[in-house]
């Protein structure tokens, strides 16, 4: 047992940060839902840390990290499932990769490379052409997009549909921390500096206790999303799955009553975390496919 | 980040497991609901001493102590295994946790030669005086007062909600010897000194647990203060902080779920609903063991810690809060007849977000601390 990040983990941790500095900034006459950057992604391409997870020294713990850090940016690209879920496929699937779960409009699917095409707990690869995706308008702030089908499915084993699924509640897992503590952190700002009544809204107990919650349950998906990569079974990642869409669920209400009228506004960042948050609620089937996951994996076990 | 135990950690753990197996009575079960009870407090008093004499009493302590200078870890996967197994060492944990701690910090020569060597042995029983009537929360805001008498303290007070103080041989005293919270000065006080009466209050909690503790004209020499007069706060402040993540509550907590939905299974009641919501306790245990851990890491490598241990305290309050609910929901026989351990975890699982600190000031504390959140207006 050992939280601290070794050297190597710690040298990636600073060159992400190094990179994440540039695309810190909303620009002030984006009034939309998708802040998409494709100089984040090329950047990250280039420096080939989509393939992060296959490095042994840095592994998939690395993977969420950086997950996690990118994913407070207030732009985003297909981040998770490249970093954590493509590399435990059997193949080298070209990316983006995105998911398409029971017919659903999914995150990235029009530009996708490589689809997981999901029904039920059964998986399926496919590499779609441009006639067979198609981008939807939403006010998701992540680029949401459709496919129509007809393309050929290579279905992936009982094993590696597991293996697929398990990842992904991994990548949500990640990405979910990250939007949280981003979303917090913008909340705090806004509570610092609005006054009413004479005074910061952030001097009001009301306030200061639910946020301090939704810092401890942000800071609790954090550590079940590190180690469910660390561990990589599937009932840790279940775990860190549910307890990341159950805090989701309640912080995105919480953040967005703190920030009143001013979190409606497109001006303002908060939706850019609120509304990805809101797209990965319903990810494998939501709280309820979490839970099931959990209750198969950590409780099927013989008695202690 | 390494999240696995080491092959050493797995052997302690085993050890102490083999030992709890030996040691606990066949009505253990039934008696763990009192941790503050006649019989507990008697049975810990042998249970610590062969705890002691198996060197797992205080293996985190110095050697001069009776330690083995163990690291973090190794005390805390014995409180982890303890408390799972519902507290065998009654209020003792207290001192190993931290008043033992606190007298080789602040103690003198004298105070830790007579009291740590009984403590390190598992022959004596402290209690904390730290609430009154008119300070919980506000704790700074105590009014028992302890004033020069010839050369000594003459003490005068009363303290509420106190632990352990049927059975305790001494208290570890807040009383007030100046203005505000730097004219509070701590006490040892040995419980049979002239002047000090103690009442049982009846409570949901288990028999034995909490306390009215009066002190009138209660006369204690120089030498029964601890530190320097006024140091008090200074002190305690470190104490707290220590028992914040002292007791691993998540432990009980996750064994008590297990429990519940074993028991719900074979009552063929365990399915999408109850699973659901289990799961979902389970969550909440599993954040709270993370949060308890990284402090622990923090403590190994002797890296500050700040806000954490009050967001580790309130995560492990939600984690309790939702695994009595779930019993309350889904077994509610076990807290009428059907199982002491469900109704053991049920009395302490409730006090979790009151003692050391109610949960509200830990949020408090990661508004300022953590979030840096404007302070509210005093």
């Amino acid at each position: 047992m050992d939280f601290r990040l070794s050297s190597d983990q710690q040298t990636l941790a600073t060159e992400i940060d190094k990179l994440a500095a540039q695309f810190e900034s909303k620009p002030t006459e984006f009034h939309g839902f998708a802040l998409v950057s494709h100089e984040l992604e090329n950047q990250l391409e280039s420096a080939e840390f989509f393939d992060i997870a296959r490095i042994p020294e840095l592994g998939p713990v690395s993977a969420a990290l950086a997950v996690e850090r990118l994913a407070r940016l207030p732009y985003t690209a297909e981040i998770a499932l490249s970093m954590l879920v493509r590399p435990h496929l059997n193949g080298d699937w070209p990316r983006p990769l995105a998911m398409v779960e029971n017919g659903q409009t999914g995150r990235f699917v029009a530009a996708a490379k490589t689809l997981l095409v999901v029904n039920g707990s059964s998986v399926a690869i496919v590499q779609p052409t441009a006639a067979m995706i198609e981008p939807v308008d939403s006010i998701f702030a992540y680029p949401m997009g459709r496919f129509k089908g007809g393309a050929e499915m290579v279905p992936l084993s009982a094993e590696a549909s597991e293996s697929a699924r398990k990842w992904t509640r991994v990548a949500l897992a990640a990405e979910i921390s990250g939007l949280l503590h981003a979303a917090i952190a913008a909340t705090v700002e806004h509570l610092s500096v609005r006054k009413q009544f004479g005074r910061p809204l952030g001097a009001f107990q009301a306030l200061r206790h639910r946020l301090a919650e939704c810092a401890v349950l942000a800071g609790g998906v954090r550590l079940l999303a590190l180690k469910a990569a660390a561990t990589g079974t599937e009932a840790d990642a279940a775990l860190a799955a549910l307890q990341a869409q159950e805090s989701a669920t309640r912080v995105v209400y919480e953040v967005h009553q703190m920030l009143g009228a001013m979190g409606m506004t497109l001006e303002h960042s908060l939706h850019l975390w609120t509304y990805r948050l809101k797209a990965l609620l319903s990810s494998l089937g939501g709280r309820a496919g979490q839970a099931a996951a959990v209750a198969e994996h950590s409780f099927s076990a013989a008695r202690p | 980040m390494d999240f696995e135990w080491d092959d050493e950690q797995r052997a302690f753990r085993a050890k102490v497991r083999e030992f709890l197996a030996a040691n606990l009575p066949p009505d253990w079960e039934r008696m763990a609901h009192g941790p503050g009870s006649k019989e507990q407090s008697a049975f810990s008093k042998k249970f610590c001493a062969a705890l002691a004499k198996e060197g797992l009493l205080v293996p985190h302590w110095p050697r001069r102590w009776g330690g083995r200078q163990a690291d973090p870890w190794t005390s805390f996967i014995l409180a982890e295994e303890m408390w799972m197994a519902g507290e065998p060492r009654g209020g003792q944990y207290m001192n190993v946790n931290w008043i033992g701690p606190t007298l080789m910090r602040f103690g003198s020569q004298a105070q830790q030669e007579h009291y740590i060597p009984p403590m390190g042995r598992g022959e004596t029983i402290w209690c904390q005086g730290f609430s009154e009537p008119e300070a919980g929360s506000d704790l700074a805001s105590l009014r028992t007062r302890a004033e020069k008498a010839g050369e000594g303290y003459r003490i005068n007070g009363q303290k509420i909600w106190t632990s352990y103080a049927g059975e305790a041989d001494t208290c570890f005293l807040l009383a007030r010897t100046g203005a505000g919270k730097d004219g509070i000065s701590i006490f040892l006080v040995p419980m049979n000194t002239p002047g000090i009466t103690v009442r049982e209050i009846p409570s949901i909690i288990g028999e034995g647990d909490i306390h009215e503790v009066f002190f009138d004209d209660v006369e204690v020499p120089e030498s029964a203060r601890l530190g320097a007069e006024s140091q008090g706060w200074e002190i305690v402040r470190g104490a707290l902080s220590l028992e914040r993540v002292g007791i691993p509550r998540f432990a009980f907590a996750a064994r008590v779920l297990a429990r519940a939905v074993d028991a719900l299974k074979d009552a063929g009641r365990f399915d999408a609903g109850t699973g659901g919501h289990a799961a979902r306790a389970l969550a909440a245990c599993e954040a709270a063991r993370l949060y308890s851990y990284e402090i622990v890491d923090k403590r190994r490598h002797g890296t500050p810690i700040g806000a954490e241990a009050s967001a580790a305290r309130f995560a492990t309050v939600m984690a309790e809060r939702q695994v009595a609910e779930f019993v309350v929901e889904h077994c509610p026989d076990g807290l009428a007849g059907g199982d002491p351990v469900l109704l053991a975890h049920h009395q302490r699982g409730i006090v979790a977000g009151i003692a050391s600190g109610a949960a509200e000031i830990q949020l408090n504390l990661i508004a300022t601390e953590f979030l840096k959140l404007p302070r509210e207006p005093r």
